[in-house]
């Protein structure tokens, strides 16, 4: 049924993109348009430090709003259920913290200094051109994954949009013949061997790469800023059609979360199907096909992969599967879907959930710690929830691709009035996402296998069952919105730190505005041609990937930034050694993990039970404060140029 | 250094908001976790019924939903009351997008 709903919705979704792209090349020639007679660096690279209200409050909640926002987040919802509204909670104080704690000061200083970027910063407030390349190579170090993991989320995303437009599949069929053609050749080896290529996620990963690369390219941080306007406002109305539309379809929330109280996680299953009539001739058992045992009340089952079952077959074995294991959702989804004629015959359980199915954690979807696949502690046990009360506000606070934005507000007034709205932006979002999702889980039983699907899915879904599938072409917009807005972001970043503090500080410091703005455009465009590239055969476990870099990120900066902001006795030694203990304690953590049996870099050993931001956070803040203390003081004329009033007499 | 005064009104002005909202998120931390810590990892009973306040659990509507709300509160009121605006200063881009910029 879900495929079905999928297609009505899927050439609103391709018209959606077409609009969508077109009106972000239009912004990007607006804004390159606004580079002319402007300082080159600072506007491309920082607005011209004029961003007003809703410029600056909407890119700021738009470059959070990463693909996890409408892709993992509600993935998470559906497979957890209730316990997501504890996981997210820290972002009721997210905007004041991450705005307001270092705004302010971080734009005086920027200002005072000319810095456009966070290594330059640093460079300056210390007088230290070290610390600024330390600075550059963590954040070209951690950025550098980042872009690669967003590129492969942004191409899965376009891909879910358009995987049933005939076009789509015209394509995809055009280039498997085309690499049969040249299965031999040099650039069919990098991409792998022919018969595993997904023809389909590389054409849609530079379809959208592209986009990205040459939008962020020709318009710079203005373009960035702009489209990221556009996006968060397709963000916030996406959610707000969703919410309405999932609480009335869905019977109310009450009812809702009655549902979910009564629901146990799926039972993983090997399936033997038999049917009483052999088949005619050679035909696709598609995934997520309902199925059933010949029991009194019967079993329910929905297969997790497609098989092709052959002309006569009256059996077949070991099909992959899910079970439905309460009663009350059985009932439910016999009445609500679909069957095949085929009876499952046999079914052996090959994993259970390790929390969630025993008598004592009743109503698991509804209670903490969560059902829990591969852990007997659950989703989230107390120590994780304090470690992600820390990890949103707190080391949202040390994202440098935050601080750069909140170098380029106009003024404090502005930067007062952005808080407030991305407050309430935040609030109208992300609750609503759990709520909304939380009835996805009683609404589109049987994706536990595929839960990221789950966003897409939700929007045809609810649109097409008020008779506007028309509709959600703009719902699965926002999370295709939500990871360009991520990417173009990074990429500046990446580009500004090699411009400016690599290549204009460090080599050539007499650069004319002509060579930097041809650096500033190559720059961009081979950074986010050697993203693209990586996305090509990307790593594993990118979700991991990127919380590591967040985490990474907050651990490497939070601290050294804070003292450089407010502490006049903190120190360049003081601030390195801040910026390495995090960096390496954070990384430490995950060695630890990887090096336990069994163990991977992905899955960090857990100190206290606390995540590795915290560990990170801590050693960080150790190591600042002993070796400043340790070491001399910074010159008066440091201090005095970032302490003390402007026009103070000197002593 | 010792006799310098660190006496910018922006940098005194910014610590004294800062320490402000580290209170605002340690009161929402110490809120939040152990009040969901208390009343939401608590397992239903077979044949119980969750109590639900506006159609969520009640640990989450106490938990999370009504501090979420006080904290948006708490935040405009910072930013209505609390966060001053001083002036900046001038962008200087005259100064720094000019060959002379390196430090």
């Amino acid at each position: 049924m879900t495929c079905c709903l999928l297609a009505v919705g899927s050439n609103a979704a391709l018209v959606t993109f077409l609009v969508y792209t077109a009106a972000v090349f239009v912004i990007a020639w607006a804004a390159n348009r606004m580079l002319t007679g402007k300082a080159f660096l600072s506007e491309y690279f920082l607005g011209s430090r004029s961003l007003g209200m809703w410029a600056f409050a909407l890119t700021f909640a738009a470059t959070s709003a990463s693909g996890g926002t409408f892709t993992g987040f509600p993935a998470k919802i559906y497979s957890h259920g209730w316990i997501l509204a504890l996981w997210i909670a820290s972002y009721m104080v997210v905007p004041i913290c991450t705005m307001g704690f270092v705004g302010k000061r971080i734009n005086q200083l920027a200002r005072r200094c000319g810095a456009i970027t966070v290594p330059d910063l640093l460079r300056d407030r210390f007088g230290s051109p070290a610390f600024g390349l330390i600075a550059t190579a963590l954040l070209v170090f951690f950025m550098a994954f980042n872009l690669v993991a967003q590129f492969k989320a942004g191409s899965t995303i376009l891909k879910t949009l358009i995987l049933d437009v005939p076009l789509y599949g015209w394509c995809v069929h055009q280039l498997q013949v085309f690499g049969q053609q040249h299965a031999d050749s040099v650039w069919m080896a990098f991409l792998g061997p022919h018969a595993v290529v997904d023809w389909g996620y590389l054409m849609c990963l530079v379809l959208f790469g592209v986009a990205v690369i040459a939008y962020t390219t020709y318009g710079g941080f203005r373009a960035v800023v702009w489209t990221d306007v556009m996006q968060g406002v397709v963000m916030v109305i996406g959610v707000l059609i969703m919410l309405p539309l999932a609480l009335s379809q869905v019977g109310g929330l009450s009812n809702a979360t009655r549902q979910l109280a009564k629901m146990t996680p799926p039972r993983i299953v090997s399936l033997d199907l038999r049917w009483e009539q052999p088949a005619s001739e050679e035909y696709r058992l598609p995934r997520e096909t309902w199925l059933k045992s010949g029991d009194q009340p019967p079993r329910i089952f929905w297969t997790t992969e497609g098989i092709i079952v052959p002309a006569g077959a009256v059996e077949m074995a070991d099909v992959k599967g899910m079970e439905v294991t309460s009663t009350d959702e059985c009932q439910r989804v016999q009445q609500q879907m679909e069957f095949d004629s085929a009876e499952v015959a046999a079914a052996r359980v090959v994993e259970e959930y390790q929390y969630g199915m025993a008598k004592n954690q009743g109503g698991s979807y509804v209670t903490g710690p969560g059902p829990m696949r591969g852990d007997a502690d659950g989703f989230l046990p107390l120590g994780v929830a304090v470690s992600f009360f820390f990890m949103w506000a707190i080391s949202g606070t040390g994202q440098p691709q935050y601080m750069v934005r909140l170098m380029a507000f106009k003024d404090a007034r502005t930067l007062r009035r952005a808080i407030m709205t991305v407050t309430l932006y935040f609030g109208v979002i992300y609750f609503p996402l759990v709520i909304i999702f939380c009835c996805a889980r009683v609404m589109l039983p049987g994706l536990d296998h595929d839960p990221d699907s789950i966003m897409p899915r939700m929007a045809v879904h609810l649109t097409t069952n008020v008779g506007h599938g028309w509709l959600a072409g703009l719902l699965i917009a926002a999370p295709f919105a939500a990871v360009m807005s991520t990417v173009d972001s990074f990429l500046l970043v990446v580009s500004s730190s090699l411009v400016r503090d690599v290549w204009q500080r460090n080599i050539d410091p007499d650069a004319s505005e002509k060579t930097i703005k041809r650096m500033s455009y190559w720059t961009t465009l081979v950074i986010g041609l050697i993203a693209l590239l990586g996305a090509v055969n990307p790593p594993r476990f990118l979700q991991d990937i990127i919380v590591y870099v967040g985490s990474g990120l907050a651990a490497a900066f939070l601290v050294p930034v804070v003292a450089a902001l407010y502490w006049p006795r903190s120190n360049s030694v003081g601030c390195i050694a801040g910026m390495l203990g995090g960096f390496g304690a954070h990384l430490g953590m995950h060695i630890w993990g990887m090096l336990l049996p069994g163990g991977k870099f992905v899955e960090p050993y857990l100190l206290f039970g606390l995540s590795p931001v915290l560990i990170g956070l801590t050693s960080s803040l150790v190591a600042t404060i002993l070796l400043t203390l340790a070491t001399r003081p910074p010159s008066e004329d440091l201090v005095r140029r970032f302490f003390a009033r402007p026009g103070a007499p000197v002593a | 250094m010792s006799q310098l005064k660190c006496d910018d009104p922006v940098f005194l002005h910014t610590r004294r908001e800062a320490l402000l909202i580290l209170a605002v998120w340690a009161a929402c931390l110490c809120w939040v976790v152990p009040y969901c810590a208390t009343y939401g990892y608590r397992p239903l009973p077979e044949g119980t019924e969750p109590e639900l306040v506006l159609g969520m659990p009640g640990w989450v509507f106490w938990g999370v939903a009504v501090p979420w709300g006080a904290a948006s509160l708490a935040s405009l009121a910072m930013c209505l009351f609390v966060i001053q605006d001083d002036d900046l200063g001038e962008a200087p881009e005259s100064r720094h997008d000019t060959s002379e910029s390196a430090v």
